[in-house]
């Protein structure tokens, strides 16, 4: 069949399809939601966690049953996922037109999508930096969900990246916390002898290995052509600290980790267990795992210390941003229960629960002003929340940051690093394809 | 009159299962093709009609490709293990005298199969795990520990991994399908081979080959066919990593809709993988119309 004969023929075949897809994938024309109103207690109240498992599904869980005994017209239904899991909920119920009334969300572009698609309230009236719930929060957190000057989040906890380290099997090494990454890399030589996996590292899904290169890019790369690179309208990636940054990760990987070019073929949570369990030395971890690596299986609270992953020698970037970011919810724009669900996210935000939240079991770091103390939550989690916040600058995940088709490339790209099959200069050239053809 | 009738009426009773095949099966195949004509934002529910700019774009797509040719790969090594692999071994099962033996050997190969693939993916993932797994504490255990390493973290191995797995979880079953062939072919010709003085492997070539050809073909095609529906042994095992070397059409398709957000596209890669399955289910339905072997 000729190329314009088979247009002709999908155009007709489209026609029908395009008349019947209107109620599966059309924009729906639902009022928008008025967070301002006054609040009606009853309905069914929908949310989408990101607690799924142990140790956090039962805070969301201990919310719902809270909020009901005080609202006995309500009913909380809880949809709880995975870090993993909910990225393929949520797509799914944004493309059936079926999100809860309040969802999970990432910052970045992840949250960016359901602004401009008008999926997310504004919430400014009611959670704005001058409101009195807005003051109850950092201005940073707040800002993280702000686009053109409106904010859309509620943010739940705050987040960062560090290297978690072992020190009794430092001490045993004879090195001392690294203050360079050179340093760093050094070290790994004394504490294999010592009987130590020096780093843990599992990259089978991916996006471990995009967190050390965002923190290794953020130092290496002025901030504001980062910024300008994760646009693929803007973006240029020929900023020669992204080869230093992929080179320095390399190192990392083929110096300090067991497995080396394997490390692909290993879970994150085998990385996790290794550190946790006291076989490797250090391991690179959210703030989020910090309480999960000293839940005792081998490392002691005692025993485990932090520090920002170390600058490299004669960085252009900025030596003092951490990787991080705060997570959080939106309102569903479309909701008949906006109100509703504002009051609800009032209730989890309150102190009481955001301590409660920031301490272990759950180990998150709320957000909210004061809720993180060192008598509320673990040493580690308290210095490494105060870390972020001192923070001139955050760098979020990359998986996050930039659209999907650039992260996706450097996803590839990451994992092709540490198995060989691509050189530093490959991986960057993929990634500058992708961000062209996203453009 | 009354026949006319009576035809009216088996058709009113057909009306509800054609009414559920057309809208579950039928309107979703319609459907979908039409989502491909279209460059969609799930976010703001815009679709712009690109008409076949997604199909465009797959020909120039070298992730496409080359999950399309991990879809042959696991297609011929399916075939060679499935089909001819499983033929082989029913056909030895078969030839043991002993009932007890033969029942007990075929539940043996069978047990993987009702494994569920997702529950068969992840115990191989801690086969092959690198530090833990039990493949390379095997080969250092032998004396091989050289050749160990991390079998579903490079290129170079891991679809040939997963393929593995593939085939120790559905060779059990075609074993069993083929034994089940091999049991209806009369006594009396293998008898009347013996007295002529066949040894096994001519019996095997002239006899067995010859009566299954039907089962061998539907076989054929089924392998086939799965071979391009394979979507939950690649996700358990490698999410299509590392740098898409394990893609094969299901994953990518999943994605380009779930990851890079790209809808229309993954719409595309589903209607290919579609007149793949359609051309493979044509094929079986010729081979089962054949005239069938009759003794």
């Amino acid at each position: 069949m000729r190329p314009r004969a088979l247009t002709t023929f999908a155009a007709l075949a489209g026609a029908p399809v395009l008349a019947l897809a209107g109620c599966s994938g059309g924009t729906a024309t639902a009022p928008a939601a008025d967070v301002t109103a006054g609040v009606e207690f009853s309905g069914t109240l929908s949310i989408l966690t990101k607690f799924a498992g142990d140790p956090l599904s039962p805070y969301f869980e201990g919310l719902a049953a809270d909020y009901e005994r005080m609202h006995p017209g309500v009913k909380v239904e809880l949809i709880q996922e995975t870090d993993q899991s909910i990225k393929d909920k949520t797509k799914t119920l944004t493309a059936s037109d079926a999100l809860p009334d309040i969802y999970f969300t990432w910052t970045g572009n992840w949250a960016e999508n359901f602004v401009r698609g008008g999926r997310a309230a504004d919430l400014t009236k009611v959670i704005g930096p001058d409101t009195p719930w807005g003051k109850t929060f950092s201005k940073a957190s707040l800002s993280a969900f702000a686009y053109d000057g409106k904010y859309y989040g509620i943010p739940l906890y705050n987040n960062g990246k560090f290297m978690g380290y072992n020190k009794a099997a430092f001490a045993k090494a004879g090195v001392k916390a690294p203050t360079t990454f050179e340093e760093l890399i050094g070290s790994c030589t004394a504490l294999r002898k010592a009987g130590y996996e020096p780093v843990a590292f599992g990259n089978k899904d991916g996006w471990p290995a995009l967190h050390y290169l965002q923190q290794l890019s953020a130092y290496n790369v002025p901030g504001a052509t980062l910024q300008a690179d994760f646009h693929p309208a803007t973006a240029k990636l020929d900023h020669p600290g992204y080869l230093t940054a992929l080179k320095q990760f390399k190192t990392l990987v083929d110096e300090c980790t067991d497995t080396g070019s394997g490390t692909n073929g290993v879970l994150y949570t085998s990385a996790q267990e290794a550190f946790a369990s006291g076989k490797a030395a250090m391991y690179y971890q959210e703030v989020l795992e910090f309480d999960n690596a000293t839940a005792g299986r081998g490392l002691t609270a005692e025993n485990f210390g932090i520090f920002p992953l170390p600058v490299p020698a004669a960085a252009g970037g900025d030596p003092k941003v951490i990787e991080g970011a705060p997570e959080g919810y939106l309102v569903n724009a479309r909701s008949p229960r906006a109100a509703l669900a504002v009051d609800f996210m009032k209730f989890a935000t309150g102190l009481e629960n955001a301590k409660k939240l920031s301490a272990p079991p759950y180990g998150q770091p709320s957000t909210v002003i004061g809720a993180v103390t060192p008598e509320t939550s673990s040493k580690a989690v308290f210095e490494g929340i105060e870390a972020v916040n001192r923070a001139p600058q955050l760098a979020s995940w990359l998986d996050m940051v930039t659209v999907p088709e650039v992260a996706d490339a450097w996803l590839a790209g990451g994992e092709a690093l540490i198995s060989g099959g691509m050189t530093p200069e490959k991986v960057l050239e993929s990634v500058r394809r992708a961000s062209a053809s996203a453009k | 009159m009354r026949t006319i009738f009576h035809r009216a009426l088996g058709l009113a009773w057909v009306i509800p299962a054609l009414a559920l095949v057309g809208v579950f099966v039928y309107l979703p195949l319609v459907q979908n093709f039409g989502f491909s004509t279209l460059k969609w934002d799930i976010y703001s529910g815009s679709q712009e009609y690109i008409g076949l700019e997604n199909y465009r774009k797959l020909l120039d797509d070298p992730v496409f490709w080359s999950s399309f040719g991990n879809n042959l790969l696991y297609a011929v090594v399916s075939i060679v293990f499935q089909v001819f692999g499983a033929l082989l071994l029913a056909a030895l099962i078969e030839s043991i005298r002993s009932e007890r033996w033969r029942r007990g050997l075929r539940a043996v190969y069978f047990i993987p199969s009702a494994i569920s693939l997702t529950v068969a993916g992840l115990l191989f993932y801690f086969i092959y795990e690198p530090n833990l797994g039990l493949l390379n504490h095997a080969l250092e255990a032998v004396g091989l520990g050289q050749f160990g390493q991390s079998w579903l973290g490079q290129e170079s191995t891991a679809m040939f991994a997963i393929i593995a797995m593939s085939q120790w979880q559905g060779f059990g079953y075609s074993t069993l399908l083929f034994a089940v062939a091999i049991q209806r072919i009369p006594s009396e010709i293998y008898g009347a081979a013996a007295i002529d003085g066949t040894g096994p492997v001519r019996r095997f070539v002239h006899v067995t080959l010859p009566l299954v050809r039907e089962m061998t073909g539907l076989m054929t095609m089924v392998t086939i066919s799965g071979a391009f529906q394979v979507f939950n042994e690649v996700m358990v095992m490698t999410s299509g990593g590392p740098d898409n070397s394990t893609q094969v059409l299901g994953t990518w398709l999943y994605r380009s809709g779930f990851v890079r957000n790209n809808f229309g596209y993954a719409a595309a890669i589903a209607t290919v993988l579609f007149v793949i399955t359609l051309g493979v289910a044509m094929a079986q339905l010729w081979v089962t119309r054949r005239r069938r072997v009759e003794w």
